[in-house]
């Protein structure tokens, strides 16, 4: 899933200061899951900033909505009935949850609460970490599951570095060295021979080297 | 630092862009550089021009050098992070490269190594404000140079499309000046009238204007840019121009020549981009009477 935080409050609070009414809009999808920015946070950073206006001696009307997927017109369409009465969005999804409102609602100034992090998986209660860097060429077939894109330090293809100690990498004793982990892997999966293949240089175009990118399934469109 | 005092004095300087070669035979390089020392101020480096991978610019420039001519070196992010940037530019010092020109790298999906990772750590403004730490004695994290560099570093302008273009454009540049930029390259228009238009523009923010003129070698070339690239206001009479020459070569040459002219009395500078025909640059000089 796409992880995110929720940004300081001082900067969410830059942000609207110039409007009296606000929209505040969550997501159900990954914001939730990684508890940035589900129906949950949105009711919590709704009496934060009413509290922070309170302080401050004024007044702010926020309405609070929560849509099934930001990232999908369909869902953003719901959003019509409440445009008028709003003054500026608050979203708290990801950014592309972000840029979809943005694209439907061009009057309208949308402003992120959250920073949109990265591609990962939750390894225990309350804790995320990145195992996708969307290179748009999957190593994790040859790699035993274990991505060195995304978890090696060095994005390193052909094995570790001198940096790695007891398994851990050398930018912090608890990060794992991916090499480490997928040598482990291969071994107990009897292919170790894969680790002896050299990987050629990447080729970066399907990460996005060659600009913004796009699928486009012809059997889908309409 | 020839380049730096000739424009600060107000005097009318003459560039000419070499690119270095695509391998390690630097001979036309060489012997290109050679013809014209005396007649030029500064020879300008390319770095990966139009994306494509040629020697790097810092070695150009440390030829360019040897030859006893004054080197320009072009600076972009696309290639190298703040780390190698910085590191090149302590090293461009050592060499005796002390004109930096900041543009944009090309797209790299544009040149020949499309799969390759573009870096695009630090932007045009970033670049300068990087140049300018460095002068003080200072790199990007903060810590202290053991000597510090001296640089003459200008900024580029994109291709205008029109007057909404230029305005954007000079907002940009108004913004490079203003982050450290000494001079400003505009890029090659044909039509005298509407590139005095632009080089007034520029002229407006007080650092040295410096046009470029642009070697047409052919009518195909000629009718590529045409249609390719508007902004550069190509005319049909041009073509047409080169088409009914007997000697298109020379007429070509004869062009550059007369533009070197005109733009004499509109910009401070030129630069001449001759595209492979370097081994012309003295023809077009005689031309235009330098």
């Amino acid at each position: 899933m796409i992880t995110a935080e929720q940004k300081p409050l001082k900067e969410i609070i830059e942000y609207i200061s110039p409007y009296d009414r606000i929209l505040l809009v969550g997501c159900n999808e990954c914001v939730t899951v990684c508890a940035a920015g589900g129906r949950k946070e949105v009711g919590l950073l709704a009496s934060a900033l009413n509290l922070n206006c309170l302080k401050q001696g004024r007044t702010i009307d926020i309405k609070e909505i929560t849509l099934e997927r930001q990232c999908d017109p369909e869902y953003v369409e719901e959003l019509v009935s409440e445009i008028d009465r709003a003054d500026a969005i608050l979203s708290m999804a990801c950014g592309c949850g972000v840029q979809t409102i943005a694209e439907r609602y061009k009057e309208k100034p949308v402003f992120p609460a959250v920073n949109t992090k990265f591609m990962g998986a939750s390894v225990s209660q309350g804790i995320w970490a990145e195992r996708c860097q969307g290179c748009g060429d999957c190593l994790l077939g040859i790699t035993g599951g274990i991505c060195p894109v995304a978890r090696c330090s060095k994005h390193l293809l052909n094995g570790p570095c001198g940096g790695t100690s007891n398994g851990m990498c050398e930018i912090d004793p608890d990060v794992d060295c991916a090499w480490r982990l997928i040598w482990e892997r291969l071994k107990a999966l009897g292919m170790e021979k894969r680790y002896e293949e050299i990987m050629e240089a990447k080729d970066w175009r399907p990460a996005g080297g060659g600009g913004p990118r796009k699928i486009v399934r012809e059997d889908l469109s309409l | 630092m020839m380049l730096q005092t000739k424009l600060s004095k107000g005097d009318f300087v003459v560039l000419a862009e070499m690119s270095t070669p695509k391998g390690v035979d630097i001979s036309d390089l060489v012997t290109n550089a050679r013809h014209l020392k005396s007649r030029i101020e500064a020879v300008v480096i390319p770095d990966m021009d139009n994306g494509v991978m040629h020697m790097s610019a810092l070695a150009g420039g440390a030829i360019i050098r040897q030859q006893g001519l004054e080197p320009m070196i072009h600076i972009y992010g696309r290639d190298r992070n703040r780390m190698a940037l910085q590191g090149d530019m302590l090293a461009a010092h050592v060499l005796g490269i002390h004109n930096l020109l900041v543009v944009q790298g090309e797209n790299i999906d544009l040149g020949d190594h499309q799969n390759a990772k573009p870096v695009d750590d630090l932007n045009e403004l970033d670049l300068l404000a990087m140049v300018n730490s460095l002068l003080k004695g200072t790199d990007l994290a903060g810590f202290e140079l053991q000597g510090k560099p001296n640089f003459f570093t200008g900024c580029q302008v994109q291709p205008i499309r029109d007057d909404g273009h230029l305005e954007e454009e000079y907002v940009s540049a108004k913004a490079k000046v203003e982050a450290g930029a000494q001079y400003i390259m505009v890029p090659p228009v044909f039509d005298i009238t509407y590139y005095t238009k632009i080089l007034n523009k520029f002229k407006s923010l007080n650092v040295p204007v410096i046009a470029t003129v642009f070697m047409l070698k052919n009518v195909g070339m000629a009718r590529y840019i045409s249609i390719n690239s508007p902004d550069s206001r190509l005319s049909e009479s041009l073509i047409s121009r080169i088409r009914k020459a007997k000697d298109r070569e020379a007429e070509c040459i004869r062009i550059s020549g007369e533009m070197i002219k005109e733009l004499k009395n509109e910009a401070q500078g030129i630069k001449i981009s001759a595209s492979g025909w370097e081994d012309r640059l003295p023809a077009i000089l005689d031309c235009a009477g330098l």
